[in-house]
């Protein structure tokens, strides 16, 4: 019975993709007259299905070897596509938090689209990610997980455009596919190129190849500077992170995915990827440096942001980036720690800010305030999601965060400085959001701001407590260090940038004497952070900018030089058929006159020899 | 200055030629049958100088030319016909006027 469970774990992204399509039945334009409910409830019962199979299943395999299953794809001359599936301890455990985080999103949704009528199309495109990701999780190949990664980027445009009707969504969504396919596509390059050199697709082979690979360190590096641009694009690192930005249109329960778990399929992969990468010491300079850049730029960019959605979706950007240092380290133990961690946290957040969302209309911080009172629930998840985050004893990310520093503590010691500066920017900006939405007086978007019903508030409740069970569960797995044995230094500093990033968020967004909305002393700074350092400028001047300027001249280049040499060759028949008849005089005698000079012409040409033989003679004879 | 075969064909050759440049230069439709009259006259010449330095035993050339000017005479006449019937509708014989069937 177990082992029946572990042999068809790869029902699992089954499930859901026959919940999505089964869903899709209730679309507006199917079935006309009874409304789109079944659609969610029949994701909603996949999803469950999914949940409870891999959960089982985890606890089947918990202590196991992990084992393999391999579909063969296609097999061509030389080429034997298989489709492996590993399926250990960490891949369940990812498919768990998958579905578990599908399932908890997909209730919210229950409550949360409400007023919509989309909930085919919604529910089967969250459907397509559940399968997506859960696929992702599975698959031990980089070809399949290339292929998962290019499906999941359609979602993402399908999604973010739910509400297509909307011109800052049908932009988002343009910028979120294109930014993503982008990465994907260079990403694709290295994919294509370590098959010569590694024979396989298959990540434990890639492994072992890169511990003997002899590679040329320039070979080594272009290789994984192309494999890390796909992650970079997914996990909306510098310089690809305009389009999570601008995918906070998309609907809000989308969101709560997105952010949490969507944007670690590139981190996913990356973590995979990690021995290859390991290879040559300009990558993981590379990692490092994205990682950082992005880490420090975002959290900076968060703090800026009077959008709810978008304060959060800079901290997930900054949280990637720890993984991108993470992985640019060599520590993978601490990346997915810190996935699992910053995913449960995020959503939570997410959640607790899509209920005032929901019921407040406005995302403007400047308009909202003073909900505590009112707002028990969310206020509490918020905070426990804010705890959750940032290193915080003894709530997830604390862990995570405490055993990359320990790590980069070893290597790179400065980026623990980077780490601790982050860590206290990020705890600033989610205090600062806290503040603003639930410190203060009540403004008047929040005057009559009731608590979320049910559907918003259990998945909330739920996910908290999560959140607050995690490090029991981990402790109790014994995937956590004691607290004997823990590095005091190091935990002391996290902790103190944690509290002097909270109290400084608090001292200045709790406090009524602060004037707000707060001013920097330097405007151009404060409208910088505020324009995410006017990114879209950047993108709209360079890259943009140079490929419309590019297509425009190779259009302009094909209408007027090869259009035009075609019909060039057209008109001048035309104009020689045109102006040649003119020698068609209608005078006879010139008709004749032609005749005779034909045949002058001719007979020259005939007898050319001969006058050229004589010409001595005219020679001769002209002197 | 014995008489040969080549100043008969150079006679010839030169009539030919003021014949074709009278046909080509000539505005009254009469001068170009005239220039005709000495194309075919110029032949005629070739046909009877042929035929005394190289056939003089058959005289095939001086048949031929007797041929020639019979036909000559019939296509002068169709000629000036054609000529009369064209002046007759249009009242001229300038062959500058007849350039109705151009392109």
């Amino acid at each position: 019975m177990v082992q029946a469970l572990i042999d068809t774990i790869w029902l699992v992204p089954c499930y859901a993709l026959i919940g999505a399509i089964s869903g899709l039945l209730w679309s507006p334009g199917v079935i006309r007259r009874t409304g789109p409910r079944p659609a969610g409830y029949i994701n909603l019962l996949m999803t469950f299905l999914a949940f409870v199979h891999s959960l089982v299943t985890l606890q089947a395999i918990w202590n196991q070897p992990s084992q393999e299953i391999t579909f063969t794809w296609l097999s061509a001359a030389g080429l034997d596509l298989n489709f492996p599936l590993e399926i250990s301890v960490i891949n369940v455990a990812a498919i768990a938090l998958v579905t578990g985080l599908n399932l908890l999103a997909q209730i919210y949704a229950i409550g949360y689209m409400e007023m919509d009528w989309g909930w085919a199309r919604f529910y089967a495109l969250l459907g397509l990610f559940e399968a997506g990701m859960c696929a992702l999780a599975l698959c031990n190949s980089l070809f399949f997980s290339y292929v998962i990664l290019e499906i999941l980027t359609l979602g993402t445009y399908l999604l973010v455009g739910l509400w297509f009707s909307q011109p800052l969504v049908v932009t988002g969504a343009r910028d979120a596919f294109l930014t993503k396919r982008v990465g994907d596509l260079i990403m694709l390059m290295p994919v294509i190129a370590l098959y010569p050199l590694a024979g396989s697709w298959n990540f434990n082979d890639l492994a072992e190849w890169a511990k003997t690979a002899d590679l040329d360190p320039t070979l080594a590096a272009l290789l994984g500077l192309g494999l890390i641009a796909g992650p970079m694009g997914k996990c909306a690192q510098f310089p690809l992170h305009l389009w999570l930005d601008e995918a906070m249109e998309g609907p809000l329960p989308s969101t709560i995915l997105r952010n949490s778990v969507v944007v670690a399929t590139g981190a996913w992969v990356l973590i995979k990827l990690q021995p290859v990468l390991a290879l040559s010491p300009i990558v993981s300079l590379a990692l490092i440096s994205i990682g950082g850049v992005t880490a420090v730029g975002a959290s900076l960019i968060a703090i800026a942001q009077i959008d709810i959605k978008r304060a959060l979706s800079y901290s997930v950007s900054t949280y990637m980036g720890l993984v991108f240092i993470a992985v640019g380290t060599q520590q993978d133990d601490a990346a997915l720690l810190l996935i699992l961690t910053h995913a449960i946290a995020m959503a939570l957040l997410v959640m607790s800010v899509g209920g005032i969302i929901w019921n407040n209309i406005t995302q403007d911080l400047t308009q909202l305030g003073g909900l505590w009172s009112r707002r028990p629930i969310s206020g509490l998840a918020f905070l426990v999601g804010t705890l959750g985050l940032i290193a915080f004893p003894p709530l997830g990310s604390f862990w995570a965060l405490l055993k990359l520093a320990n790590g980069l503590w070893a290597t790179q010691p400065w980026l623990v400085g980077l780490l601790l500066v982050v860590n206290g920017l990020t705890a600033f900006s989610l205090t600062r959001v806290f503040g603003l939405i639930f410190g203060g007086e009540p403004k008047s978007m929040t005057v009559r701001s009731p608590e979320a019903f049910w559907p918003l508030t259990f998945p909330m409740i739920v996910l908290a407590a999560f959140t607050l069970h995690l490090p029991l569960v981990l402790q109790s797995l014994s995937l956590l260090p004691s607290w004997a044995t823990l590095n005091k230094d190091m935990a002391l500093l996290l902790i103190w940038s944690s509290i002097f990033g909270c109290s400084l968020g608090g001292a200045i967004y709790l406090n009524k004497m602060w004037q707000k909305p707060v001013q920097l002393p330097w405007k151009p700074l404060q409208d910088l952070l505020a324009y995410d350092f006017y990114t879209a400028k950047i993108y709209r001047v360079s890259i943009v900018f140079s490929v419309a300027l590019v297509s425009r001249f190779i259009s302009a280049f094909d209408r007027y030089l090869v259009d035009g040499f075609v019909n060039f060759v057209g008109v001048a028949s035309l104009f020689g058929g045109q102006s040649l008849k003119y020698s068609t005089s209608g005078q006879s005698q010139a008709y004749a006159m032609t005749i005779v000079m034909g045949i002058i012409v001719l007979g020259m040409l005939l007898y050319w020899r001969f006058f050229h033989a004589a010409s001595p003679l005219f020679v001769a004879l002209a002197q | 200055m014995h008489l040969e075969l080549q100043y008969f064909l150079l006679l010839a050759a030169a009539l030919f030629c003021i014949g074709i440049y009278g046909l080509i230069t000539s505005r009254n439709a009469v001068r170009v049958l005239m220039s005709i009259e000495l194309l075919l006259n110029s032949v005629n010449l070739n046909l009877m100088a042929f035929s005394n330095f190289l056939d003089p035993q058959e005289i095939k050339g001086q048949v031929f030319s007797v041929f020639v000017i019979t036909v000559a005479a019939a296509e002068a006449a169709v000629g000036l016909a054609i000529v009369l019937s064209i002046y007759r509708n249009r009242e001229t014989v300038d062959m500058e006027q007849f350039n109705l069937l151009k392109w």
